[in-house]
């Protein structure tokens, strides 16, 4: 019986410390690391693309809607799974939607792991040598 | 088929502890229902967030803290929320850079309202602004500095000490990325917590209600569009406002007013819609936003004859008074025929007079921006700009608790069940809002829902187990926007729906412009019924996202016009031509002695609460007093006076 408590009190003492919030006590939260968004995953090249058309339209502010939403609409159902792997990693990695803009438009260099064919045809694409108002196309 | 998935939820979900994931297999198993033909999968938690903003994670926080296990949910990947998108900073009377009053920014804010926001939920947001700006920093929230190592504070449309004697230093800033670095800071947070789930690109179709509870949420996984019900005893919606129903606009296209669609489709009528905020510099053509820092930082507007007009408009002021002002000054000028470009119909704001280190250090998005989408090159020449839509002050009334409120019988009843933070929400902001609030109001009632859901319910109580057909609404509806198999295309509506708003509904307003508007929306409203639904895909299908969206604008611009045909004064935000003068209940130009208060159905300084029917398009509005007393006498109330700047 009291081999019974002790184990009760040890299973409440593990529940208490597992839903403690004090875990934040011995972590370092001047640099916070978050998550990554999961490319990695395993999907048919169709499903990757028709993911990649909705984070196109849908980003954090204006500017890489009307940049990322007018250039997946001309390239991406093109695209071989090479450069779709390529446009992935390089939409939905990044945590911040404004470095992809600095990238894109040059005012900050790209670094060597985006740094590929796809986003030398993103950049040449927000250049907008036709002078064009950008709006987001329509789906179909 | 249900061990894949699960073991796919479970891989979702980063679980590391084995007590948790065995409650959830638990419910995944057992709780699998059907509903018609469709298979929806069981999540209970004490609390659900809808929406990974910065008010949904913010809440998130306080919530886990308090050890209540929370569901969050958002339909997009939390770094790339709207928040993201704010440059300009938060208000907070930290006083780094002169001598500063919590009083003195609650005067600046209960006047920017004009008088329409509740004083008590003001007090309540000044007053904290300091610990929730501490609290961030301490964080890890990388503040810009000043020379001494304190926070950054720089001047920002609205803000004055001495009760508007003088411009105010008061926005904390962090360069020209606050809104990032507050995301980034309190998503990196969320994660250090084992109680947050987060569930991300997931469409919430609609609130759960029984017996006139909120129980929680549906919602469809786009990655497979299976259906996820997330039962909770505390619902929070932090989904942003509804500025995607304009043509020009300065948000992403995820700002579509969900929440508050969500809200009325449950019953609760929704609060002064028709306040609409236009942000004096949007870029013209794209929408795209110039921060107000411009401005903050020396730079100035423009006409046609190159005269700085806002001198005329705020003496006092100039470009730094309230949005509205600057907005209404800009209107006024270009409809006078002083407007520049080949149709005369924007201005242009001016920054090359600056030295352009300034223009690099404190503004370096600016320069870059200007150049992609207008070919302007901020150094030597001036930015073509337009009122564009910014701010959406309406939404889902709440008090200062973060508690969604109903209006019966005369008094404020709390909804139970539901909580509401952000843009999605009217409560502080009133008729108008200053720039650097809403950053500030995010956080602030964030924090404040995690604080009163505390007070309120208890970790791990007992939920009641849902009635099989509360479903039935939702599902009905899911079902009916799949088979829509009419004739008009989504695009050609929403880009009817958005003309209609920015062409009749805009800055300027008037009886026959409204009654044009409203005639248009209820036409599309009933033509969405006739639409053409091209995809039937079930992994991302954008097409059925982008219709659900479609159907929670229509559904708010149906109120949105109705609220501002009916609302016959001028107040903030909300101008009519045909009705120019603010109506309260007493003639504040003149002094109030004497005079004896009109009855609240003879004026106009009262809350717009509007209901709409969803079968017939027809809206219901009812009024709901303001709050005028604060929270304790650490400040006194605010009486109207006439607002000039």
């Amino acid at each position: 019986m009291l081999r019974g408590r002790s184990v009760i009190n040890a299973i409440r003492k593990l529940q208490a410390f597992t839903l403690s919030s004090d875990t934040t006590q011995h972590v370092d939260t001047t640099y916070m690391e978050i998550p990554v968004y999961d490319v990695e995953k395993p999907q048919t090249l169709e499903k990757r693309k028709a993911r990649l058309h909705y984070q196109s339209r849908k980003r954090g502010m204006l500017e890489n809607d009307l940049l990322l939403s007018t250039f997946a609409k001309k390239h991406l159902d093109g695209f071989t799974e090479n450069q779709t792997m390529m446009y992935d990693r390089l939409i939905n990695s990044p945590s911040n939607d404004w470095d992809i803009f600095y990238w894109i438009i040059e005012k900050k260099p790209t670094p060597k792991e985006f740094d590929n064919e796809v986003m030398d045809l993103l950049k040449k694409h927000a250049k907008n040598e036709n002078r064009n108002a950008l709006s987001q196309p329509p789906l179909y | 088929m249900n061990m894949i998935k699960s073991s796919r939820i479970l891989m979702c979900m980063k679980w590391q502890n084995s007590m948790f994931a065995k409650r959830v297999l638990r419910d995944v198993f057992s709780g699998t229902k059907r509903n018609a033909s469709y298979t929806i999968q069981q999540h209970k938690h004490d609390c659900l967030v809808i929406g990974a903003g910065g008010a949904g994670l913010r809440a998130a926080i306080g919530l886990a803290e308090a050890k209540f296990s929370v569901a969050l949910v958002s339909k997009l990947f939390p770094t790339r929320s709207h928040t993201i998108a704010a440059q300009g900073g938060m208000n907070a009377s930290i006083g780094s850079m002169h001598e500063d009053d919590w009083r003195w920014h609650f005067y600046d804010t209960v006047k920017g309202s004009d008088w329409l926001g509740d004083q008590d939920s003001i007090q309540y947001l000044t007053r904290n602004a300091p610990n929730c700006v501490f609290e961030l920093e301490n964080m890890g929230m990388p503040f810009s500095r000043t020379k001494d190592g304190k926070i950054y504070q720089r001047s920002f449309g609205g803000g004055t000490i001495k009760n508007g004697k003088e411009i105010a230093k008061r926005t904390c800033a962090v360069a020209d990325r606050t809104g990032h670095a507050l995301l980034h800071t309190l998503y990196g947070y969320t994660t250090k917590f084992k109680n947050i789930d987060l569930f991300s690109e997931y469409f919430v179709l609609d609130l759960l209600v029984q017996d006139e509870v909120i129980v929680g949420a549906l919602a469809l996984d786009m990655d497979d569009s299976s259906l996820h019900s997330f039962q909770a005893k505390n619902t929070v919606i932090a989904t942003g406002g509804y500025p995607r129903m304009y043509f020009s606009c300065t948000a992403a296209h995820t700002c579509t007013g969900d929440g508050c669609a969500m809200a009325a489709r449950a019953g609760i009528p929704l609060q002064d819609l028709e306040f609409i905020q236009f942000h004096p510099t949007g870029m013209y053509g794209s929408g795209c936003l110039m921060t107000e820092g411009c401005r903050g930082e020396g730079g100035y507007i423009v006409n046609s004859e190159g005269e700085r007009f806002m001198e005329r408009y705020a003496p006092k002021a100039k470009d730094l008074a309230s949005r509205d002002v600057v907005s209404r000054s800009i209107a006024t000028e270009i409809r006078q025929g002083r407007g520049v470009g080949p149709k005369k119909d924007h201005v242009y704001l001016q920054l090359h007079h600056l030295p352009p280190e300034v223009i690099r250090e404190r503004l370096p998005g600016i320069s870059e921006t200007a150049w992609t989408f207008t070919g302007a090159d901020v150094y030597t020449q001036p930015v073509p700009i337009v009122p564009t839509v910014h701010y959406t002050m309406g939404g889902i009334p709440i008090n200062y608790k973060g508690e969604a409120l109903i209006h019966v019988n005369g008094c404020d009843k709390v909804v139970c069940g539901l909580h509401s933070a952000g843009e999605a929400v009217s409560n502080c902001h009133g008729a108008n809002r200053l720039g650097a609030n809403s950053i500030l109001d995010v956080v602030v009632f964030g924090k404040a829902i995690g604080l009163n859901i505390a007070k309120i319910a208890n970790p791990g109580a007992k939920q009641p187990d849902l009635k099989k057909n509360i479903f039935d609404p939702a599902l009905d509806n899911l079902n009916k926007v799949r088979n829509l198999h009419g004739s008009t295309s989504v695009h050609e509506l929403r880009e009817s729906m958005r003309a209609t708003m920015q062409n009749k509904c805009g800055v300027f307003r008037d009886k026959k412009l409204l009654c044009e508007a409203n005639f248009e929306i209820q036409k599309w409203y009933r033509m969405f019924d006739d639409l053409r639904m091209t995809d039937q895909r079930l992994n991302w299908n954008s097409d059925l996202i982008e219709t659900l969206e479609l159907q929670n604008m229509l559904q708010t611009a149906v109120q949105v016009v109705a609220c501002a045909l009916n609302r016959k004064e001028s107040r903030g935000a909300h101008f009519r031509d045909d009705f120019p003068k603010r109506i309260d209940e007493m003639d504040y130009s003149k002094p109030t002695k004497g005079q004896t208060a009109k009855p609240i159905n003879q004026h106009w300084r009262k809350h717009s609460l509007s209901k709409l029917d969803l079968k017939s398009g027809k809206v219901d509005i009812t009024y709901r007093p303001v709050i005028d007393k604060t929270l304790d006498n650490e400040v006194e109330t605010i009486p109207p006076v006439p607002r000039v700047y």
